[in-house]
């Protein structure tokens, strides 16, 4: 059935015949491969104890080269709606948070699931919208960027730049912002009795974290609804009635309203009946077979990535990498409580934010006198920075499949698509930090752990994603003239 | 500064071409191209959205190559049939970029 969609894809003639290693492809993605398990070997050889962060580059290694496989785009998920109405990557999507949902409820009753639900409130409908403008410029999302930055693509290499800069900016970001902050939450703020060197009454992000963020409650719908049970809570209440049923829903939804007419034009339907719709929504959701894939082998991951972590915690009788490093003697970079960032799942703003941070500090700016960094994350040096890592991991794991591919290529933005990067990944690095986390860390990792309010961020992301279509449509008419197109 | 962000020679230069010119797609066959955009070094969504375009200015029949070095686009451009009313011919991957020719109009409308 796929094949009506999915026409052929044929080689080159002279690519066909060629042997593995006449590809130089091959040889570079070995390389990565070799390079990565030496260097593991390596600092396994040093202390056991770094098994903690190569899970990170690991698992990382893992997303990327699915993201690749598959070119899931979180971003294209929300824009090809409606820029193209094409709902490809939003079924995909829809198909990975299913099944992350399924292995994040096994790790549930494991008893070592890592999740914490957010806050709910309308910094997240507010920061999804930013972070959905934000994507549709960038020409991808916070995951998207990084395995476009391992297909060679050096704007998306320019948004990663400008997520990780702009994030430790705004999170420090004070003087004349701090008279726009509401006096509310700088009373509220000061009241949380927070440890004088933060300086919590000084900085925007600060007093919005402590003075609104703090008071906000969040959960997951199993203790919300009451499921005491442990394989209710997490199947039924977190799995089916937070991720599965609402996906399957907006699956209906998405084939109704973009994909029915089409398909049934195409299939000469006139008078559909029940069976016909439901091959229908078959029909969508093969319409991509390796993003379907993809989203299958991402979902399964990102709970094996969440079980290994809570394993690797219990054996050490820690709650956070940063217990770790301080007994490895590592101090330098701990936040105030001796932690540092270490979700135990897939997450991408943070870490980019912490190497923004890393290197500021190096410049003498004071980056750690703030909740964020000071109090939760800490800085630590990118080289033992775990979730770090698993970015890293990603555009490594990408590039081995692209270059094996054949799909590698170095790829030079023009000034305009520099602009678009540095702009967009400014506002990406805006909405991330008002809705904690960007499509993975505030959407995909929530839903699928029963914490309702990723599909909030869903719901803003889809709004900026719509106003930013708008938008980047009438750029593209005002540049290119109206005879552009008069072909 | 050539204009904004250099409008004018991109308005000099368009990406999208017509063209008349024969094509051999070896394993395919024969085909004729009418329309010819050059995505080279763009990412998404802008060679979708040319592509989305220049349809709508072609005859049913026509066949549009598309040029693109974006995996992402290249693997979405096929599933834009069901919504555009067009039909993906073929892709042929060549080293580190696709052409992807599309025809617009429904492909049993003409075999």
């Amino acid at each position: 059935m796929s094949n009506e969609v999915r026409a052929a894809t044929l080689e080159m003639p002279e690519l066909r015949g060629a042997t593995w290693y006449g590809h130089k492809g091959n040889i570079y993605a070995t390389a990565i491969v070799a390079l990565v398990m030496l260097c593991s070997a390596w600092a396994l050889l040093q202390d056991t104890r770094w098994i903690y962060l190569l899970v990170y580059i690991w698992f990382g290694l893992g997303y990327g080269i699915f993201l690749q496989y598959g070119r899931f785009c979180m971003a294209s998920a929300v824009r090809d709606l409606f820029a193209v109405g094409v709902p490809r990557m939003a079924v995909g999507m829809l198909i990975a948070v299913m099944l992350f949902s399924l292995t994040a409820a096994v790790v549930k009753v494991l008893g070592v699931n890592t999740f914490h639900p957010h806050p709910l409130g309308w910094h997240i409908l507010i920061g999804g919208a930013i972070f959905g403008f934000g994507i549709v410029f960038t020409g991808g999302c916070a995951s998207g960027s990084l395995y476009k930055s391992g297909e060679g693509n050096i704007g998306s290499m320019l948004v990663v730049l400008s997520i990780s800069f702009t994030q430790a900016y705004y999170v420090t970001m004070g003087g004349w912002l701090n008279k726009l902050v509401p006096a509310s939450w700088t009373a509220s703020a000061a009241a949380k009795d927070m440890p004088a060197q933060l300086s919590v009454t000084d900085g925007w992000f600060d007093q919005f974290v402590a003075g609104y963020v703090w008071n906000l409650q969040g959960g997951q719908l199993s203790d919300q609804l009451g499921f005491d049970g442990l394989f209710s809570g997490a199947f039924i209440g977190n799995a089916f009635l937070g991720a599965i049923l609402p996906s399957l829903l907006l699956m209906v939804y998405l084939y109704f309203v973009v994909y029915r007419k089409g398909y049934l034009r195409r299939r000469k339907i006139m008078a559909p009946r029940l069976r016909d719709h439901l091959r229908g929504v078959w029909s969508m959701v093969v319409s991509s077979r390796n993003t379907a894939i993809a989203g299958l082998c991402l979902g399964v991951l990102a709970g094996a990535h969440m079980w290994a972590t809570g394993e690797l915690r219990e054996h050490y009788g820690i709650f956070n990498f940063g217990e770790l490093l301080a007994d490895m003697g590592h101090t330098a970079g701990l936040s105030i409580q001796d932690t540092v960032f270490d979700p135990g799942y897939w997450y991408i703003t943070t870490q980019e934010a912490q190497w923004g941070a890393w290197l500021m500090d190096k410049a003498g700016v004071q980056m750690a006198d703030n909740i964020f960094f000071g109090l939760e994350n800490g800085i630590p040096d990118p080289l033992i920075n775990a979730p770090g890592w698993m970015s890293i991991g990603i555009i490594l794991g990408a590039a081995v499949i692209a270059l094996a591919r054949r799909e590698f290529k170095w790829k030079v933005p023009n000034l305009e698509t520099a602009m678009f990067a540095l702009i967009g990944g400014a506002l990406m690095g805006l909405g991330a930090r008002l809705g904690m986390g960007c499509n993975i860390g505030a959407f995909f990792a929530t839903v699928t752990n029963g914490d309702l309010s990723g599909w909030v961020f869903l719901g803003g992301m889809t709004a900026g994603g719509w106003l930013g279509v708008k938008a980047f449509n009438s750029w593209m008419e005002w540049r290119s003239g109206d005879d552009d197109l008069a072909i | 500064m050539k204009g904004w962000f250099g409008r004018r020679a991109q308005q000099r230069a368009s990406a999208v071409k017509r063209v008349e010119r024969s094509v051999f797609v070896h394993g395919y066959g024969s085909l004729t191209v009418h329309v010819h955009i050059d995505c080279l070094g763009a990412v998404c969504p802008r060679p979708q959205l040319l592509t989305m375009r220049a349809l709508d200015h072609m005859e049913e029949g026509e066949v549009l190559e598309l040029v693109v070095d974006n995996p992402g686009s290249a693997e979405a451009i096929p599933g834009m049939d069901m919504t555009l009313g067009s039909t993906h011919l073929v892709t042929l991957h060549e080293d580190s970029c696709w052409r992807i020719f599309v025809r617009k109009g429904y492909k049993d409308s003409d075999d």
